[in-house]
Formats: structure tokens, sequence, C-alpha cells
């Protein structure tokens, strides 16, 4: 009795409102396990810590039952464009 | 005392079985068991201790103390050279990448401790790393401060200078 993906993606837009979303259930479906990627004007101006803190809040229920959350970016639109980008770039090279 | 108790179980029982079925009357006996006081077994001194409650103030001032004399702390599940878990493995690694002392407490081995680390530096899982008195984060965030060579500028000055 863990935590669908789906729910972990509507509290994330609910509380986040990004412009990107990219949740994978790394526990291969247990719900106990997962990977967020998250790009949202909301983390504008903040560290680091305080937008991983942001995450963390937004899945408080959630937490409660999940086992491992890897939060692997959380980034602003104007950080995820130019991180696409320099990906297009190096893929080009 | 054990001679009287029986007789008046006996008794109890032999009474309400010429009335009643034998079944009801098992009951009828249990009482007198149920009723034998000052039974050994719950002799205050094997009750179980409440130390959450007491203690928690304590754990809290252990924390603070912990991150106050050690630059680099990791509360962490398992301990640096045997990690039990792939984020705390993966935190270890990081920092063994620099030349620095590295504390740790596995928080497996005490429950209050790591309800006491989450409270304290209000995050909710492990590992947690604080440098020189300071949360810093988890393992994706260490990693990252790795990569971005943020983690190096935090670690200068704790560096072993060779």
């Amino acid at each position: 009795m863990g935590v669908t993906k789906e729910q972990v993606e509507s509290s994330l837009k609910a509380k986040l409102n990004p412009s990107h979303l990219e949740v994978v259930d790394t526990s291969g479906g247990c719900g106990a396990s997962f990977v967020v990627e998250i790009v949202s004007e909301q983390f504008e101006g903040k560290r680091l810590l305080e937008r991983h803190r942001m995450v963390n809040a937004a899945l408080e229920e959630e937490m409660k039952q999940i086992h491992a959350l890897s939060i692997k970016k959380t980034v602003t639109p104007e950080q995820w464009k130019q991180q696409q980008e320099s990906n297009q770039s190096n893929a080009a090279a | 005392m054990a001679t009287s108790l029986s007789s008046i179980l006996f008794k109890g029982i032999s009474a309400r079985s010429f009335t009643t079925p034998l079944t009801s009357s098992c009951y009828y006996g249990m009482r007198y068991f149920t009723t034998v006081s000052n039974d050994p077994d719950t002799h205050n001194d094997f009750k179980p201790a409440n130390k959450l409650e007491n203690s928690n103030i304590s754990l809290a001032d252990v924390i603070e103390q912990d991150v106050k004399d050690n630059p680099v702390m990791v509360y962490m599940k398992g301990v640096p050279d045997f990690p039990q878990c792939g984020f705390s493995s993966l935190a270890v690694r990081v920092l063994q990448q620099y030349d620095v002392p590295l504390s740790a407490r596995n928080i497996l081995e005490d429950p209050e401790l790591k309800s006491a680390v989450k409270a304290f530096s209000n995050w909710p899982t492990f590992p947690q790393i604080f440098i020189k008195g300071e949360f810093v984060g988890g393992s994706d965030i260490i990693l990252n401060m790795h990569q971005t060579g943020e983690l190096k500028e935090k670690l200068k000055d704790i560096m072993s200078k060779k």
C-alpha cells in the first residue's frame, strides 16, 4: 500500500504549478520510491535546499508512505531552457 | 493462601456445575484467577520505561552538540564503511572525495534518534548532512553541490592541508 505515481504528480502539480514534471516510480510499481524532476517558476530565487524543502512539503502526506524520494531536478523554466539547449548542442557535437 | 484459593475455585466449579453446563462454569472459575493481585510480574521495575518522553530534549541536545563538534556530520543508514542504503552510500562516497574528517551516526540503530534528527532539521529522509553546523541537505543535494563545485568551496577550510 504505497502511493501511486498519479498521486505524486497531482500533489506536485497542485502545489508547485510546474511547467514540466516527470515522476518515475523506481520501486517497480510498488509506490515505495520515486524519482522526480520538476521545472517551476516558484523555484525562482530559491536555494537548492529551499527548493527541495518545497518538494518535500508538497508531498508531506505522501512521504509518510514513500520510502525514498530522489529529487533529481528542481529548476526554474529559465534554467530548464538552458539545460535543454546545452544538451542539444552536446548531442549535435 | 494457595490452598484456600484452590478450594474456593473448586467450590465455585462444583457448585455451578450442578446447575449449569460445564462450559460456563469455566468462566465462573476464571474469575478467581484474575482477581489474584500483587502478581510478581507486574512489579514497577519491569514496566516499559517511556524513554522517548524523558529523553527527547536531550536527544536534540546531542544532535546540536554533534553538528557543533564535527565539521562534517552525517546521519545515515549504516556506517560510512558499511552503508545500508544506496542514498547513504552515495553521500558518503561523495564526501570521501574530499580530504575532510567525516563523522556519522547510524540512525538504524536508534529509532528515537532518527525521529529527533528529522525534527531537528525538518527534513523527512536520510542521509542528512551537516557541514560546519549548518544543515546542507540529503544525497541529491550533496551530489549536486559536488558537481557544481559548491561543495569544494564549502569544505575548503576544513580540508587537511598537505
